[in-house]
């Protein structure tokens, strides 16, 4: 019985290898495999992970090899199959990092290398993917508490801790709000920034604490674009120079929008000093 | 000494809920986020034991991120994760987040109320601080994956 069943399989892969993949057929592949490519770096992934998954799916689907060209906001892309070459390119727009999406497409590639499937099992496995969201109000409190143990580390009160928390679950809560309706990162982070400020002065107003620049430095900590910063230098490492200095800048200008929140909120209050 | 250890363990507790609330901000996936908090508590725990033994900030830094780029690279090979999964979320308590935005505010501040020499000094220090502090912990993370490159294998 068993011997029946691994000939069957051993026939269908081997009907399976002989298929021939024509013009139609490859330049399907490369639209699934480009899809694959825009989901990752969309959700901020590493570029060597992108050019891996790519080139790995590219194999597992049947083509020879797979050329890709990351520039931030777009991705170009040939599969070369028997002398053939299919291009395409696709404009990439970035959102809010979220690995869990980065995670299912790694998977899925690992998945179809050990048992292959064809390119419409791509299709609609990605279709089926879905961004793991917490719940939000979870993701509040845990927010609102790291940024506490941030600013216990260094150093504050139980007031400070207090204040801290307090008021960065209350900017994690506008910045959910904000980027619910859509805005732009920058504009996002300024204003959770500025909003953060705002609630971290009732610490001086109020003469609550010791450690006032401990509860203003650790409430905007929710902001501080540490994977955009990290994957950039992984980038430049690794010979992605342009995606490098491309995440740099996204990461520098959060940097400085979220500044120029604090310190509009710094002189709406007439504060000085940090 | 045992309140030093005592020190360090209570900081470390805290350093793995830091890393779990920003590895949440990130979405990871669930069953990763244990690891996550596993590995803020490990950095925090080398970056202090090593700052305690009289090495410079930076040099602690890349030596705990160094660390955690090993340890990462069996969890991916076991969960088959991306390693910036679990390493970005590990390296949170260390970014140099204030100095960062010292010396950002400190720039503006130039521009409105006029350029002094402490304010370029803050602005330099705090700024090359920042850098560094980055520099050490991308370098320590890029380290075993550089390794593995001259091998020309797939990163997981």
């Amino acid at each position: 019985m068993t011997f029946k069943y691994n000939l069957i399989i051993i026939l269908k892969n081997f009907l399976r290898k002989e298929q021939i993949i024509d013009y139609e057929e490859q330049s399907k592949i490369t639209r699934v495999i480009i899809k694959a490519a825009v989901l990752m770096l969309e959700f901020g992934a590493e570029s060597i992970l992108i050019e891996q998954t790519a080139q790995r799916l590219g194999k597992a689907l049947g083509v020879d090899s797979v050329e890709i060209s990351l520039i931030p906001s777009a991705i170009v892309l040939t599969t070369l199959l028997k002398g053939r070459s299919a291009t395409t390119t696709r404009r990439v727009h970035h959102k809010p990092i979220n690995m869990s999406i980065v995670c299912d497409v790694q998977k899925m590639v690992i998945e179809i290398e050990k048992d292959k499937h064809d390119s419409d099992w791509v299709t609609t496995h990605m279709k089926n993917i879905q961004p793991n969201y917490y719940n939000r109000w979870l993701v509040i409190l845990m927010v609102g508490l790291a940024c506490a143990s941030f600013s216990y580390l260094y150093g504050a009160d139980i007031w400070a801790f207090a204040i801290t928390f307090i008021s960065s679950s209350i900017a994690m809560y506008i910045r959910q709000e904000l980027s619910k309706k859509r805005f732009m990162l920058i504009l996002t982070f300024g204003i959770t920034a500025f909003i953060a400020t705002l609630l971290s002065s009732t610490s001086l107003l109020f003469n609550l604490t010791n450690t006032p620049n401990v509860v203003f430095a650790a409430s905007v900590l929710l902001l501080v674009p540490g994977f955009p910063f990290v994957t950039s230098f992984l980038d430049g490492f690794k010979g992605y120079l342009s995606m490098a200095w491309g995440r740099w800048l996204q990461a520098s200008l959060l940097t400085i929008a979220t500044c120029m929140g604090i310190i509009l909120a710094m002189s709406v209050l007439n504060i000085k000093g940090w | 000494m045992s309140g030093l250890i005592f020190d360090i363990i209570i900081n470390s507790i805290f350093a793995s809920v830091a890393s779990t609330g920003f590895a949440m901000l990130f979405n990871v996936p669930k069953n990763a986020l244990i690891y996550c908090a596993i590995g803020g508590a490990m950095t925090y725990i080398i970056k202090d034991t090593c700052m305690d033994l009289g090495l410079s900030i930076e040099l602690a830094t890349f030596i705990a991120s160094a660390f955690i780029g090993v340890v990462a690279l069996r969890w991916s090979k076991k969960f088959l994760i991306p390693r910036p999964v679990y390493t970005v979320a590990s390296i949170i308590p260390m970014i140099p987040g204030t100095y960062a935005f010292t010396a950002m505010i400190t720039l503006v501040d130039m521009n409105s109320h006029g350029v002094t020499p402490e304010l370029i000094e803050i602005f330099i220090e705090n700024g090359l601080k920042a850098i560094s502090i980055l520099g050490a912990i991308s370098f320590g993370l890029a380290l075993t994956s550089l390794y593995y490159m001259r091998l020309n294998r797939p990163v997981i």
